[in-house]
Protein backbone atom coordinates (compact mmCIF):
# COMPACT_ATOMS: atom_id res chain seq x y z
CA UNK A 1 0.00 0.00 0.00
CA UNK A 2 1.34 3.44 -0.94
CA UNK A 3 2.46 5.66 1.91
CA UNK A 4 0.40 8.69 2.66
CA UNK A 5 1.86 12.03 1.63
CA UNK A 6 -0.31 14.20 3.86
CA UNK A 7 -0.14 12.22 7.12
CA UNK A 8 3.29 10.87 8.00
CA UNK A 9 3.80 8.40 10.87
CA UNK A 10 6.92 9.46 12.82
CA UNK A 11 9.06 7.04 14.82
CA UNK A 12 8.09 8.76 18.09
CA UNK A 13 4.43 7.90 17.44
CA UNK A 14 3.32 11.35 16.33
CA UNK A 15 1.56 11.99 13.03
CA UNK A 16 3.10 14.76 10.95
CA UNK A 17 0.61 16.86 8.98
CA UNK A 18 1.55 18.02 5.51
CA UNK A 19 -1.69 19.71 4.65
CA UNK A 20 -1.91 22.87 2.53
CA UNK A 21 -3.54 25.96 4.09
CA UNK A 22 -6.53 25.72 1.72
CA UNK A 23 -7.15 22.11 2.78
CA UNK A 24 -6.94 23.12 6.46
CA UNK A 25 -9.57 25.79 5.77
CA UNK A 26 -11.78 23.15 4.15
CA UNK A 27 -11.40 20.83 7.15
CA UNK A 28 -12.08 23.75 9.49
CA UNK A 29 -15.38 24.45 7.72
CA UNK A 30 -16.36 20.77 8.12
CA UNK A 31 -15.54 20.59 11.83
CA UNK A 32 -17.18 23.97 12.51
CA UNK A 33 -20.39 22.67 10.95
CA UNK A 34 -20.13 19.53 13.05
CA UNK A 35 -19.83 21.52 16.28
CA UNK A 36 -22.78 23.73 15.30
CA UNK A 37 -24.93 20.80 14.15
CA UNK A 38 -24.44 18.89 17.40
CA UNK A 39 -26.31 21.57 19.35
CA UNK A 40 -28.64 22.99 16.71
CA UNK A 41 -31.65 20.79 16.00
CA UNK A 42 -32.42 22.86 12.88
CA UNK A 43 -29.02 22.19 11.30
CA UNK A 44 -29.23 19.79 8.31
CA UNK A 45 -26.52 17.59 9.86
CA UNK A 46 -28.23 17.29 13.25
CA UNK A 47 -30.34 14.23 12.37
CA UNK A 48 -27.34 12.28 11.17
CA UNK A 49 -25.61 12.88 14.53
CA UNK A 50 -28.64 11.67 16.49
CA UNK A 51 -29.45 8.36 14.80
CA UNK A 52 -31.47 5.70 16.70
CA UNK A 53 -29.47 3.28 18.86
CA UNK A 54 -32.07 0.54 19.40
CA UNK A 55 -34.66 1.02 16.62
CA UNK A 56 -37.05 -1.56 18.15
CA UNK A 57 -37.38 0.52 21.32
CA UNK A 58 -39.84 3.42 21.52
CA UNK A 59 -37.16 5.72 22.84
CA UNK A 60 -33.43 5.43 23.33
CA UNK A 61 -31.95 5.77 26.79
CA UNK A 62 -31.29 9.53 27.18
CA UNK A 63 -28.06 8.81 29.07
CA UNK A 64 -26.77 6.85 26.07
CA UNK A 65 -27.70 9.71 23.73
CA UNK A 66 -25.91 12.15 26.01
CA UNK A 67 -22.84 9.89 26.13
CA UNK A 68 -22.69 9.83 22.32
CA UNK A 69 -23.15 13.60 22.13
CA UNK A 70 -20.23 14.04 24.54
CA UNK A 71 -17.99 11.73 22.47
CA UNK A 72 -18.86 13.57 19.24
CA UNK A 73 -18.28 17.00 20.78
CA UNK A 74 -14.97 15.93 22.34
CA UNK A 75 -13.61 14.64 19.01
CA UNK A 76 -14.81 17.67 17.04
CA UNK A 77 -13.45 20.16 19.55
CA UNK A 78 -10.11 18.35 19.76
CA UNK A 79 -9.83 18.44 15.97
CA UNK A 80 -10.77 22.13 15.93
CA UNK A 81 -8.07 22.89 18.53
CA UNK A 82 -5.36 21.05 16.59
CA UNK A 83 -6.20 22.17 13.04
CA UNK A 84 -3.16 24.44 12.75
CA UNK A 85 -0.68 22.03 14.32
CA UNK A 86 2.22 20.37 12.48
CA UNK A 87 2.06 17.15 14.52
CA UNK A 88 -0.74 15.14 16.14
CA UNK A 89 -0.65 12.57 18.93
CA UNK A 90 -2.36 9.22 18.22
CA UNK A 91 -5.43 10.29 20.23
CA UNK A 92 -5.67 13.57 18.33
CA UNK A 93 -5.32 11.71 15.03
CA UNK A 94 -8.21 9.42 16.01
CA UNK A 95 -10.27 12.49 16.90
CA UNK A 96 -9.59 13.81 13.38
CA UNK A 97 -10.62 10.45 11.90
CA UNK A 98 -13.89 10.37 13.87
CA UNK A 99 -14.75 14.00 13.05
CA UNK A 100 -14.00 13.71 9.34
CA UNK A 101 -16.01 10.48 9.16
CA UNK A 102 -18.95 12.11 10.97
CA UNK A 103 -18.70 15.07 8.58
CA UNK A 104 -18.64 12.72 5.59
CA UNK A 105 -21.70 10.77 6.76
CA UNK A 106 -23.60 13.93 7.68
CA UNK A 107 -22.83 15.60 4.33
CA UNK A 108 -23.90 12.43 2.51
CA UNK A 109 -27.16 12.21 4.45
CA UNK A 110 -27.82 15.91 3.81
CA UNK A 111 -27.48 15.24 0.06
CA UNK A 112 -29.79 12.17 0.37
CA UNK A 113 -27.04 9.80 -0.78
CA UNK A 114 -27.86 6.35 0.58
CA UNK A 115 -26.79 4.06 -2.26
CA UNK A 116 -24.07 3.83 -4.90
CA UNK A 117 -26.67 4.90 -7.48
CA UNK A 118 -27.45 8.03 -5.43
CA UNK A 119 -23.73 8.75 -5.24
CA UNK A 120 -23.34 8.43 -9.02
CA UNK A 121 -26.12 10.95 -9.52
CA UNK A 122 -24.98 13.43 -6.87
CA UNK A 123 -24.40 17.08 -7.74
CA UNK A 124 -20.87 18.38 -8.26
CA UNK A 125 -20.75 20.44 -5.06
CA UNK A 126 -21.68 17.47 -2.86
CA UNK A 127 -19.31 15.18 -4.74
CA UNK A 128 -16.42 17.60 -4.33
CA UNK A 129 -16.87 17.67 -0.53
CA UNK A 130 -17.39 13.90 -0.33
CA UNK A 131 -14.33 13.07 -2.45
CA UNK A 132 -12.13 15.46 -0.47
CA UNK A 133 -13.20 13.94 2.86
CA UNK A 134 -12.80 10.42 1.50
CA UNK A 135 -9.26 11.30 0.43
CA UNK A 136 -8.24 12.60 3.87
CA UNK A 137 -9.97 9.69 5.64
CA UNK A 138 -8.29 7.10 3.45
CA UNK A 139 -4.88 8.70 3.92
CA UNK A 140 -5.23 9.00 7.70
CA UNK A 141 -6.64 5.47 8.15
CA UNK A 142 -3.79 4.06 6.07
CA UNK A 143 -1.26 5.92 8.21
CA UNK A 144 -2.84 4.78 11.50
CA UNK A 145 -3.26 1.13 10.40
CA UNK B 1 -53.80 -23.53 51.38
CA UNK B 2 -52.63 -20.12 50.33
CA UNK B 3 -49.34 -20.71 52.08
CA UNK B 4 -48.82 -24.06 50.27
CA UNK B 5 -49.43 -22.46 46.89
CA UNK B 6 -46.87 -19.76 47.43
CA UNK B 7 -44.31 -22.34 48.60
CA UNK B 8 -44.92 -24.31 45.45
CA UNK B 9 -44.47 -21.25 43.40
CA UNK B 10 -41.25 -20.51 45.21
CA UNK B 11 -40.02 -24.05 44.58
CA UNK B 12 -40.93 -23.76 40.93
CA UNK B 13 -39.18 -20.47 40.56
CA UNK B 14 -36.02 -21.95 42.09
CA UNK B 15 -35.91 -24.50 39.26
CA UNK B 16 -36.73 -21.96 36.61
CA UNK B 17 -33.82 -20.80 34.48
CA UNK B 18 -34.38 -17.53 32.72
CA UNK B 19 -31.97 -16.74 29.93
CA UNK B 20 -32.25 -13.51 28.02
CA UNK B 21 -31.42 -13.60 24.33
CA UNK B 22 -28.23 -11.76 23.55
CA UNK B 23 -28.10 -8.33 21.95
CA UNK B 24 -26.28 -7.78 18.67
CA UNK B 25 -24.37 -4.72 17.56
CA UNK B 26 -25.02 -4.34 13.83
CA UNK B 27 -23.00 -2.19 11.43
CA UNK B 28 -24.69 -1.21 8.17
CA UNK B 29 -23.09 -0.53 4.81
CA UNK B 30 -22.98 2.95 3.34
CA UNK B 31 -21.72 4.02 -0.09
CA UNK B 32 -19.06 6.51 0.99
CA UNK B 33 -16.95 5.31 3.95
CA UNK B 34 -13.48 4.15 2.81
CA UNK B 35 -12.87 0.49 3.70
CA UNK B 36 -9.66 1.05 5.73
CA UNK B 37 -11.60 3.46 7.95
CA UNK B 38 -14.19 0.79 8.86
CA UNK B 39 -11.54 -1.84 9.66
CA UNK B 40 -9.51 0.64 11.72
CA UNK B 41 -12.56 1.66 13.79
CA UNK B 42 -13.36 -2.03 14.49
CA UNK B 43 -9.78 -2.60 15.67
CA UNK B 44 -9.82 0.48 17.86
CA UNK B 45 -13.22 -0.08 19.50
CA UNK B 46 -13.24 -3.88 19.91
CA UNK B 47 -9.50 -4.60 19.93
CA UNK B 48 -9.98 -7.05 17.05
CA UNK B 49 -7.02 -8.37 15.04
CA UNK B 50 -6.43 -6.91 11.61
CA UNK B 51 -7.73 -10.14 10.05
CA UNK B 52 -10.98 -10.19 12.02
CA UNK B 53 -11.59 -6.46 11.50
CA UNK B 54 -11.01 -6.81 7.75
CA UNK B 55 -13.27 -9.87 7.56
CA UNK B 56 -16.11 -8.02 9.32
CA UNK B 57 -15.59 -4.97 7.12
CA UNK B 58 -15.89 -7.18 4.01
CA UNK B 59 -19.09 -8.75 5.40
CA UNK B 60 -20.58 -5.27 5.83
CA UNK B 61 -19.52 -4.37 2.29
CA UNK B 62 -20.86 -7.52 0.59
CA UNK B 63 -23.91 -8.35 2.69
CA UNK B 64 -25.00 -4.84 3.59
CA UNK B 65 -24.61 -5.45 7.34
CA UNK B 66 -22.63 -7.47 9.86
CA UNK B 67 -23.04 -8.40 13.50
CA UNK B 68 -19.81 -7.13 14.99
CA UNK B 69 -20.43 -7.99 18.66
CA UNK B 70 -23.02 -9.92 20.74
CA UNK B 71 -23.68 -9.97 24.46
CA UNK B 72 -25.53 -8.12 27.18
CA UNK B 73 -27.63 -5.08 26.25
CA UNK B 74 -25.68 -2.54 28.29
CA UNK B 75 -22.40 -3.32 26.57
CA UNK B 76 -24.03 -3.64 23.15
CA UNK B 77 -25.46 -0.12 23.45
CA UNK B 78 -22.10 1.16 24.69
CA UNK B 79 -20.34 -0.25 21.63
CA UNK B 80 -23.10 1.02 19.34
CA UNK B 81 -22.75 4.63 20.48
CA UNK B 82 -18.95 4.42 20.12
CA UNK B 83 -19.40 3.25 16.53
CA UNK B 84 -21.91 6.03 15.89
CA UNK B 85 -19.62 8.63 17.47
CA UNK B 86 -16.98 7.46 14.99
CA UNK B 87 -19.39 8.02 12.11
CA UNK B 88 -20.43 4.45 11.30
CA UNK B 89 -24.06 3.40 10.78
CA UNK B 90 -24.78 1.14 13.74
CA UNK B 91 -27.80 -0.16 15.65
CA UNK B 92 -28.55 -2.64 18.45
CA UNK B 93 -31.01 -5.53 18.04
CA UNK B 94 -31.96 -8.54 20.13
CA UNK B 95 -31.12 -12.01 18.78
CA UNK B 96 -34.17 -13.54 17.07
Amino acid sequence: MARSKVFIQRKDGRIELRIAPAAREFLKSVVDQLITAENDSEHPWHGSLHAPITPSADNDDPLRSFERQKMTATSAELMRLTLDESFLSQDEAFAWLASMQLGLRARTTEAAIFTVEDLNQADDTSLQTIRALQFFLFELATTLS
Amino acid sequence: MKHERSTSTATLSQDEVVTEKSWNVVVWDDPVTPMPVVALIFRKIFGYSNNKATQLMMTVHHQGRAIVWSGVRERAEGYCIKLQANGLLSTVEQDS
